[in-house]
């Protein structure tokens, strides 16, 4: 597995290639358009950020490109693979293997210590020796002396170094990041963002990040904005005004 | 310990208050059922145990045709493990030095008696005591009146035909002291192998052989497959399930046990259901997080189904280890009551429904809901989603009713049960949403302000799903337990009303008609005044619209009634405790006709107008059914078959009189002057019998007690489970109060006040659903009479209010005793 992983980090085709998605909701009297004819394509190792304001779509879209979800219309390529034509067990084993999350809200299980919060990724992706694997990635974090604590024993910027941790456990060839800082004040989010971007270098992942704070979102090679459903490229606009 | 392991382990999830709510109920319900399985069993033991000492055995063969049966017969019940005894029964004359008397005498093998035993005294005055078995060869027991009768003293001897015999009791009880007419006279006891030396016996005597048999009930079964086609018409089997008396008081006890069983099992079913409701909402988060993690829908329903299985067999476990001492405690009472130790027996049989029990309560209750839990959209890691919608739970409920239908049949076997517990919750849970409609369409005019009373109505508005979820609950186990309650009170008064102190305990036979006036005014001059004197004529029903009666009722049918002489009667008034079901009672004047036993009508096959033949001596009498009616036979009076009316077709045929009366123990000594006087009356004393049943009623009464504690156990559980489910975000409300400046004592008030409301609501609902139960119950099952019971109307929903109301001041604790950051920290 981790030769097909090595293999597709050489790959040259994009990691990412959204074309024309829309995602619609249904209410009870009519139907909401959240994104509307997003075109994107991710390269490789690229870090991206996607931009915009509260309600502007940016999580919907986080979750679409990760397959946490279907759209309504159009097609998105994960490394190579269709999601949205897979089946939900389909893309859950596409995650298993490929992807890596960090939340807003951390999302660590209460019930279970530091150490078993990283190695629950690697169990459930059938990879051996995960305690070794989680050992050393906490370690990295700097938490080698924290591993038998429990979430609610942690600190917020703690809770979000286990999760980067877990993220990274199963050699992910994606990250998808949701405000990785925005519960954190402005010293730990720093520290926070310093760790997930180091990590994300050395590993060479491609990491896609949501976030509202413009100082986190310069850190990433590229971004985008979003307003009202809408995906918008600064640059390119530069380039085309320009 | 890997971490998926550990998202699965007991020790963990007993961390988390839904999983201990449902496994305490899945423990209750599984330590009830068990407790109840093994007590009932335990309790028909020793009921048939004692019962069958009736016959002093579990089983009498009789032979009224004057002839020992063959000794075959006999040889193969020992050969099949099965122990054996014998009696004779006949009347004969015995001779004192002052005098002679007729005597019913009872010759008995070494093996008598096989069930029960024999009381005994010494001498006159002397202490008594209990022997197990009858006299030796050589020896006599006699009942002490005959002492008085002929003057005799213990050691003296008494003839016996041909044989002299020496008196060494006096013969106070004997286990089986039953009704049988051949033991009118003043009873004796000698040894069955004294029998031939005597003499009595000749060709043609009225004599009964009567052989007993005691052993497994299999083996009972078996071995009377094996004898029934052998058996002729004279003789007669019969055991324990066939003596009305004692039957009726069994099966009602098995009822009531049953339906408390299957009670308790649907509270506790409730509670697993909403506790693993709840339990299953609060796991919605961690089924996203692992299903961004990777995890496949089929992994997910597997890790919960493992925990479910954990849960089960941790139930199974907790409530086998909890019930075993529940049921050594109970037949430890039940040892106290009858004043002798019970054997335990821990039947493995009744293992099987508990473990079905939990089985069903997992996977019809606790199941569905966390089945569902593999929809969970992954999304929700990154977006709350819009929560369940009640649709979903349609097919869960659907599943559950099924489930309850299912256990509640298994457990009492019986649809008029099911339909009337169903029936009560059906029409309860209309009313419910009738009230819910008016709660919705009335609070939604109250404006919320300062005021507890304001607060209290909004708070019902504002969760009023949870609100009528929570009344729904509380309506139906406050049904449960009340029609529990309600059933046990009268199944007891309609006992004991059977059976009240005064109920008469001596009967009088074969008085001569030109005595009746004078038996009535000794027994009105000593105080004991008779009960109503009725004509008895013996006669065989032979038969049946002009066809032999054995030819016109199905082979298959063995009646009794049918194989013996019946007591015929006739009587102008019904008696109280007679019904009729079919037909119309004698009419004044009217002298057609005979009036039928209800029971016998059916085996039979009677409808009115099927013409009936007697005979009578030489003479046949042939009536037309007119009246159908039920008789309680356990009322300890005389009772009949057949009734016909005054004037009507007995008239003119030899009839002597019986009646029952009640004779205090202090008054007793009268009965010797009375058989001095009148001597042809036969007197039959009752009481000990009557004493036997009620131990047997207070034995039942305690086991139902000790059932129903289970239960409001069970019920206890329930409301924990469902006061639970909102806890959180009534704490987050009321963290958010306080912190907005609401006043403690306003948040307690406005709590308990809309608690108390809910509770007031649900206990109308209850007692009113409950009393609509009772009455398909009293009716339909325990053929009792029904009444309103005012007394529980308005002390029901008061009780329950104010448990409520203190419930809700019980969950407020958090909230009031830390600061309300914390808390709101603490929730997040």
């Amino acid at each position: 597995m981790n030769q097909m992983t090595d293999l597709s980090k050489t790959d040259t085709s994009p990691m990412l290639r959204v074309t024309d998605l829309t995602h619609k909701v249904s209410l009870e009297a009519d139907t909401l358009t959240i994104l509307q004819g997003v075109n994107l394509e991710i390269n490789r190792g690229e870090s991206v950020a996607i931009v915009g304001r509260s309600g502007s779509g940016k999580t919907t879209l986080l979750g679409l490109l990760a397959g946490l979800d279907t759209p309504s219309e159009g097609k998105v390529e994960l490394d190579g693979s269709e999601i949205s034509r897979l089946s939900e067990d389909e893309r859950a084993m596409l995650r298993a293997r490929r992807v890596g999350f960090v939340f807003q809200s951390f999302q660590l299980l209460p019930a279970l210590s530091a150490l078993e919060n990283v190695m629950l990724p690697l169990e459930l992706a059938g990879i051996e020796a995960p305690e070794k694997r989680a050992r050393e990635l906490l370690e990295r974090v700097g938490l080698g002396e924290r591993l038998s604590h429990t979430p609610r024993q942690l600190s917020g910027g703690e809770q979000q170094r286990v999760a980067i941790a877990r993220a990274f456990a199963s050699d992910p060839v994606i990250l998808f990041a949701d405000e990785p800082t925005g519960n954190l004040d402005n010293r730990t989010g720093q520290a926070v963002s310093d760790l997930l971007m180091d990590l994300n270098r050395e590993q060479g992942t491609t990491l896609v990040m949501v976030t509202h704070d413009d100082r986190l979102a310069a850190r990433c090679g590229r971004q985008l904005h979003i307003e009202a459903g809408v995906l918008t490229e600064p640059e390119l606009v530069e380039e085309v005004s320009g | 310990m890997a971490a998926s392991q550990k998202l699965m382990s007991v020790s963990r999830d007993w961390r988390e208050r839904d999983v201990r709510v449902v496994l305490v109920a899945l423990i209750i319900a599984v330590a009830t059922v068990a407790t109840i399985a093994l007590f009932a069993s335990q309790l028909q033991r020793t009921l048939v145990s004692s019962a069958s000492s009736f016959l002093a055995a579990d089983r009498q063969l009789e032979a009224e045709n004057g002839r020992p049966v063959p000794a075959g017969w006999i040889e193969e019940a020992r050969d099949r493990g099965i122990e054996t005894g014998q009696m004779i029964e006949f009347s004969t004359m015995v001779f004192g030095e002052s005098g002679f008397q007729l005597v019913s005498v009872k010759a008995v093998s070494d093996e008598y008696p096989l069930r029960g035993d024999i009381e005994v005294q010494s001498r006159a005055e002397g202490t008594r005591s209990i022997v197990g078995s009858g006299p030796a060869k050589g020896e006599i027991w006699i009942n002490p009146r005959l002492l008085r009768l002929l003057e005799l003293d213990v050691g003296d001897t008494l003839e016996v035909g041909n044989l002299k015999l020496e008196i060494s009791n006096l013969l106070l009880r004997e286990p089986d002291g039953g009704f049988r007419l051949s033991s009118l006279a003043p009873r004796v006891m000698m040894h069955v192998d004294d029998v031939p030396a005597t003499g009595v016996l000749q060709e043609g005597s009225r004599v009964e052989y009567i052989y007993l048999f005691a052993g497994a009930e299999n083996l009972l079964n078996d071995y009377y497959q094996w004898l029934e086609p052998q058996l002729e018409p004279s003789h007669e089997w019969e055991g324990v399930r066939d003596g009305e008396t004692f039957s009726r008081s069994l099966e009602r006890a098995e009822r009531f046990l049953l339906l408390g069983g299957s009670l308790a099992v649907l509270l506790a079913a409730v509670a697993v259901a909403v506790a693993s409701r709840q339990y299953a909402l609060s796991q919605r988060d961690t089924v996203a997080l692992l299903k961004t993690l990777g995890l496949t829908g089929k992994g997910i329903g597997r890790l919960y189904l493992r925990r479910l299985a954990l849960w089960g067999v941790a139930g199974i476990i907790g409530g086998l280890v909890l019930a075993l001492p529940l049921f050594w405690l109970l037949a430890r009472m039940l040892g106290s009551v009858l004043e002798r130790p019970v054997d335990i027996y821990l039947d493995p049989a009744a293992l099987a429904p508990a473990l079905l029990t939990a089985l069903v309560s997992l996977f019809a209750f606790a199941y569905p809901p966390v089945r569902r839990l593999r929809n969970v959209p992954a999304m929700r890691v990154l977006r709350s989603q819009p929560g369940e919608t009640g649709r979903e739970a349609v097919p869960d409920l659907i599943i559950a009713v099924l489930a309850i239908f299912g256990l509640v049949w298994m457990y009492a076997g019986e649809l008029a049960l099911v339909a009337s517990l169903l029936g009560g919750l059906v029409l309860l849970l209309a009313v419910l949403g009738l009230v819910g409609w008016l709660m919705v369409s009335v609070l939604r005019k109250v404006r919320g302000g300062g005021n507890a009373w304001r607060l209290a109505l909004v708070g019902l508005y504002r969760h009023r799903q949870a609100s009528m979820a929570q009344m729904a609950v509380f309506a139906m186990t406050l049904m449960l337990a009340a029609t529990l309650v309600l059933v046990r009170s009268s199944l007891l008064d309609d006992w004991q009303a059977q059976l009240p102190d005064d109920a008469p305990n001596h009967f009088l036979i074969n008085i001569a008609p030109d005595t009746v006036d004078e038996v009535d005014a000794y027994w009105a001059q000593k105080g004991s005044p008779l009960d109503t004197v009725y004509p008895m004529v013996r006669g065989r029903l032979t038969e049946l619209n002009d066809q032999p009666v054995k030819e016109a009722v199905s082979k298959d049918e063995r009646i009794n009634a049918l194989n013996r002489e019946l007591n015929l009667t006739w009587m102008e008034d019904l008696p109280d405790d007679n019904r009729v079901v079919e037909g119309e009672w004698f009419a004044a004047g009217v002298t057609e006709g005979v009036s039928v036993e209800a029971e016998l009508a059916e085996r039979l096959g009677l409808e009115l107008g099927d013409r009936l033949t007697f005979t009578i001596g030489s003479e046949q009498v042939t009536e037309p059914v007119v009246s159908i009616r039920t008789v309680q036979w356990d009322s300890m009076k005389p009772n009949f078959y057949i009734a016909f009316p005054p004037d009507g077709g007995l008239t003119d045929m030899p009839a002597t009189w019986i009646t029952s009366f009640h004779l205090g123990a202090s008054n007793k000594v009268a009965l010797n002057e009375f058989s001095r006087r009148f001597p042809t009356v036969s007197v039959l004393e009752i009481d000990h019998i009557i004493e036997r049943i009620q131990d047997i009623v207070r034995q039942v009464t305690q086991a139902i007690e000790a059932i129903l504690a289970l239960i409001l156990a069970a019920a206890l559980v329930v409301m924990a489970a469902v006061v639970s489910a909102t806890l959180r975000d009534r704490q987050r409300e009321g963290a958010l109060l306080r912190t907005l400046g609401g006043q403690q004592s306003l948040l307690v008030r406005s709590t308990m006040l809309e608690f108390a409301l809910l509770g007031f609501v649900a206990g109308i609902l209850g007692v009113l659903a409950a009393e609509a139960a009772v009455y398909a119950l009293q009716v339909r099952m325990f053929e009792g009479s029904f009444q309103w019971h005012w007394e529980v109307m308005l002390p029901v929903p008061l009780i329950s209010a104010l448990l409520l109301a203190l419930f809700g001041r019980w969950q407020l604790r958090p909230v009031l005793s830390v600061s309300p950051m914390l808390l709101l920290r603490r929730l997040e």
